[in-house]
């Protein structure tokens, strides 16, 4: 550590805040750590506080100014639990209800699908532009919400296979296998651009998936084309077969 | 005057709402127009006065408004006449607030008093008048004996002092146990009204007499000096609301209540009526040790009713298995079991008897998964490897393997072993969960969906068929946490992991696809610990928003919540009948709860630091816990009281242990060592009837020394985790430190 002439006089002051609070033993660059802390808090209180007195027209910044900054602030940084009180209000809601009784034999005991993150989160690029050769095959895009986890899982059970392109043109790859699906006309779904590339047209397969974060909710958007006889259902339905399989022989 | 002595104290006990309000006031003039308007006419009254005579004037005023509220009106009218009062006088001059005729009897001082509150808030009397009606006297008092008078404070704390210090012997360590509370309690009134300087001054004049277990608060007090600082911090609030117990005997409570009623020192009496419970006992008041034992956490000890409620200790009956018969001896638990060749070894699991034990809850209290094949498997696994169990005692002592982490440059968070001791799984910083398998069968997960289409279904070994023989390996890497992984546990079966991190989600992992299958969401907060019930199928975690979480796999909503805690819930474990839930805080507490209905039913206190470790020993009965201060305290579970108190650690305790016949604790530290505890002796020599079940007193005897089987050193790697297996193996991880 170097020695206390040589340390600004910033990390004296941190130096001794830390000693004030107890820690004895602790990483030299713990103190650079909170500096940077201390400035970039500062700096954003007193950058709001300038704010709020312009707005109020005031010509210096005075101590209501940074009271309503910190005020502001304090609920999007520094959130603390919420107070005992709710706590045992909320508990005594949930704790009312029975235990819930468990059904036999059900093989692997999982939340419903759109709770899970058994999903696949991407699908495939299919490898033929064909348009769809039926006629009668309406073509909509389909909007599909499902909640998945902040990385990229590994791919699981549900991996897609590219199958049957040839016997079933037009149908889209393997999709993902929750219930939950919100239909959308293709014009709404053309106007969809932060979230996923667009189709340009109706007819063309390829589809890409963005698994974008949308604030701080973890939801992936998907647009995909879906013909009304999707062949969608039965895969995913299959892979669900296939799930039961591998846990039920254990 | 008489009358104004015992005023306080009746109108304070009623009017608590008022006080805040007033002192609220204090700090929201700009607001109170209304009370500015109001205060410019006694203002202007007042100098016109001087100062002395209208302070007696005060008094008085303030006097005749007490006894009209209280319709003595014949002395209403005497004082009147005495005091030369005209009617008009009142209604104008008795809204100044300063008619603090305090209960001190002494002319002098209430003067002296008075003009404090003048120099110390001048605008606190205007605010006094946010009743637009006549201002009530009472109000004025109790709003002045609230927002206090900073000096006085510590003329009443140092009173208290010397009338503690001067009482007997046997009633003096009861009495001190009052120090602590009350010196947080007026430190943090001073605070609240903003009477900064005088805080400081309160707090460096007292800390110093306080308990040394008690520095840790006293530091995160000392901190805090206004009052924008309580907003954010829950603990304090919840200090500040919740009622610190107190067990006082009958006698040295008789002899506090007196000396302060006849000392009038109504601010002390206050606080103990508002913010401390007083339990008092009868019988022969406690000892230093025996106080110094059960104190320590952040809500003083426990009432004694917390602690009555029933709770199944007993161990659920093990279900009934039909054993194929080997050349080996099997289980004992083959009741209506064919007739064996060998006599069957007596087999301490099994139950022998059909009777209920009465201790142990219904089969049927919670719903619990039904034993699968498999499961049973496992069960006669199980027993075959009980047999081989080696019988553990003072005179065997175990083997110990330690695992050593190496270059987790101190990443590693938590680690755990299955029951049979083939898995380990780590939690580390990095926010990855890492799964070793500690025997020479290597991982291996499921093949894809299209290997899985070829293979034959229907041959002999399809389990070991559907396993990919490509990516064996010794250890897998989970990914899916944004932040360190602070808990993992492994279910019974072996088919999931769950870890929970600092991301505020608890995730399953499935063993056999080595990927993530369900992300629980529920605690914004970090989660300190989960823990799989011994029968699978529930979990519980525990989280820095203070409250517990009972999950079911199949239940994207927690079933129970265990709010209670006043800190952070740091660790978490399940009784072995799955009924209990027990959880270790921050603040400093241990307590058990009911799974059926959410209902805390024990508090366990003594511990003087955060409780980082938790056990329960085999049958049920007692509980060990360990944390910060390097002690290790058993707990008898059915009582609700401490049996017993194993020093020797200096070191956090992050590893307990008991034996897999419970004659063993195996304790780890962050000192480096792992002791072994003789859990039998210590457990033995309180099996009385007579317990001191009703005073709930113990008298602890050190015996540390005499208990401590064994301690052994490792190199510079604390402990973090112990696991015994089947045959009473001790197996030991934790990362391995190079500083």
């Amino acid at each position: 550590m170097a020695s206390p002439k040589t340390v600004p006089k910033d990390a004296q002051v941190m130096m001794q805040i830390l000693k004030d609070m107890g820690i004895t033993e602790y990483d030299p660059r713990v103190i650079n750590q909170m500096l940077e802390f201390t400035y970039r808090y500062v700096t954003t209180i007193i950058e709001d506080a300038k704010i709020y007195s312009t707005h109020a027209k005031k010509s210096n910044v005075d101590a209501d100014d940074i009271r309503l900054a910190i005020q502001c602030r304090v609920d999007q940084s520094f959130t603390s639990p919420p107070p005992r009180d709710f706590l045992l209000d909320i508990a005594r809601q949930k704790n009312q209800t029975p235990l819930p009784l468990i059904k036999p034999y059900t093989g692997p005991r999982l939340p419903p699908d759109r709770y899970c993150l058994t999903a696949p989160n991407y699908r495939l690029k299919s490898l033929q532009k064909k348009v769809s050769s039926s006629a009668g095959r309406i073509t909509v895009p389909r909007l599909s919400v499902g909640a998945v986890s902040s990385r990229p899982s590994t791919p699981t059970l549900g991996t897609p296979s590219v199958q049957t392109v040839g016997t079933k043109v037009g149908t889209p790859v393997s999709l993902t296998g929750q219930r939950f699906t919100v239909q959308i006309p293709s014009s709404q779904a053309l106007t969809v651009r932060s979230k996923a590339p667009t189709p340009t047209t109706p007819t063309v397969q390829n589809v890409l998936i963005n698994p974008s974060l949308i604030g701080s909710k973890n939801i992936l958007i998907t647009t995909n084309m879906v013909s009304q006889n999707s062949s969608s259902d039965s895969t995913s339905l299959k892979r669900k077969h296939e799930d039961e399989d591998e846990y039920d022989a254990l | 005057m008489a009358a104004v002595q015992d005023g306080p104290m009746e109108l304070d006990a009623e009017k608590e709402t008022k006080p805040e309000i007033l002192s609220d006031g204090t700090s929201n003039l700009s607001g109170n127009t209304a009370s500015g308007t109001l205060s410019s006419s006694p203002l202007t009254a007042a100098p016109a006065g001087g100062a002395p005579k209208m302070e007696d004037q005060q008094t008085l005023i303030a006097v005749l408004q007490f006894l009209k509220r209280n319709k003595l009106s014949e002395s209403v009218e005497i004082l009147r006449r005495e005091a030369g009062l005209g009617e008009h006088q009142e209604d104008s001059q008795a809204t100044d607030g300063s008619g603090g005729g305090k209960g001190d009897g002494d002319g002098g001082d209430a003067n002296s008093l008075l003009s404090r509150v003048f120099i110390t808030s001048a605008a606190a009397p205007q605010s006094m008048l946010v009743k637009k009606d006549q201002p009530d006297v009472s109000v004025v008092l109790s709003a002045y004996s609230q927002q206090g008078d900073p000096p006085l404070y510590q003329v009443y704390y140092s009173g208290l002092k010397n009338f503690i210090e001067s009482v007997l012997d046997c009633h003096r360590a009861e009495l001190s146990q009052l120090f602590y509370p009350l010196f947080v309690h007026m430190y943090l009134e001073l605070v609240y009204n903003n009477h900064e300087t005088k805080a400081k001054a309160f707090f460096d004049k007292f800390s110093g007499d306080q308990e040394c277990y008690y520095q840790d608060d006293l530091r995160i007090l000392c901190g805090l000096t206004k009052k924008e600082h309580l907003k954010g911090n829950e603990v304090l609030l919840d200090f500040r609301t919740s009622r610190f117990v107190l067990r006082i005997s009958r006698d040295s409570y008789q002899l506090l209540k007196r000396h302060l009623q006849e000392r009038h020192n109504n601010q002390i009496w206050n606080i103990i009526q508002e913010h401390l419970y007083i339990d008092i006992f009868d019988g022969m008041p406690r000892s230093k040790s025996q106080i110094d034992s059960m104190s320590g956490s952040l809500a003083g000890e426990a009432r004694r009713e917390v602690n009555k409620a029933k709770v199944f200790y007993g161990l659920l009956k093990e279900p009934e298995i039909e054993v194929p018969l080997d050349d080996e001896d099997d289980e004992a638990e083959n009741e209506e079991g064919k007739p064996k060749k060998k006599k069957t070894k007596k087999d301490s699991l099994g139950s022998k008897s059909k009777k209920q034990d009465p201790n142990a809850p219904q089969q049927n209290r919670i719903p619990l998964p039904e034993l699968k094949d498999s499961d049973k498997l496992d069960k006669i696994m199980y027993m075959k490897e009980s047999t081989k169990r080696i019988r553990l005692g003072p005179e065997n002592l175990p083997s110990i393997c330690f695992y050593t982490f190496l270059n987790a440059f101190q990443g590693l968070t938590a680690v755990d072993f299955t029951d049979d001791s083939s898995l380990l799984a780590g939690g580390f910083a990095d926010s990855t969960v890492r799964v070793w398998s500690v025997t020479p069968k290597k991982l291996r997960k499921v093949k894809s969906t299209a290997e899985l289409n070829v293979i034959d279904k229907e041959s002999d070994d399809v389990l070991e068929r559907i396993m990919d023989e490509k990516t064996a390996s010794e250890s897998k890497i989970l990914h899916g946490h944004s932040g360190p992984v602070y808990g993992v546990s492994f279910s019974p079966d072996r088919n999931y992991l769950l870890s929970s991190s600092e991301d505020g989600t608890v995730r399953l992992w499935s063993l056999q696809t080595f990927t993530c299958l369900v992300g629980y969401k529920g605690h914004n907060y970090p989660v300190w610990d989960t823990q799989f019930s011994p029968f699978g199928y529930y979990f519980v975690s525990g989280g820095h928003d203070r409250v517990a979480r009972l999950w079911a796999t199949d239940h994207y909503q927690p079933l129970r919540i265990f709010a209670g805690h006043l800190a952070d819930v740091t660790c978490t474990q399940f009784h072995p009948n799955s009924n209990y839930v027990a959880t270790g805080s921050t603040d400093r507490t241990v307590r058990l709860w009911d799974v059926l209905n959410g209902n805390c039913v024990r508090i366990l206190t003594g511990h003087k630091g955060p409780i980082h470790s938790l056990a329960f020993s085999p049958n049920g009965k007692f509980l060990a816990s360990g944390s910060t201060d390097g002690r290790v305290l058993l707990w008898d579970i059915g009582h609700g009281l401490m049996i017993g108190e194993l020093k020797g650690h200096t070191d956090t305790i992050y590893a307990l242990k008991f034996s897999r016949d419970g004659e063993i604790l195996a304790s780890g530290s962050m000192d480096n060592t792992v002791r072994l505890w003789d859990s039998m002796k210590a457990f033995d020599e309180v099996e009385t009837d007579d317990f001191t079940a009703t005073t709930g007193h113990i008298h602890l005897p050190d015996n540390s020394q005499e208990l401590l089987l064994g301690m052994y050193h490792s190199k510079s790697t604390p402990v973090t985790h112990l696991h015994f297996t089947r045959r009473n193996l001790l197996l030991a991880a934790g990362a391995y430190n190079s500083q």
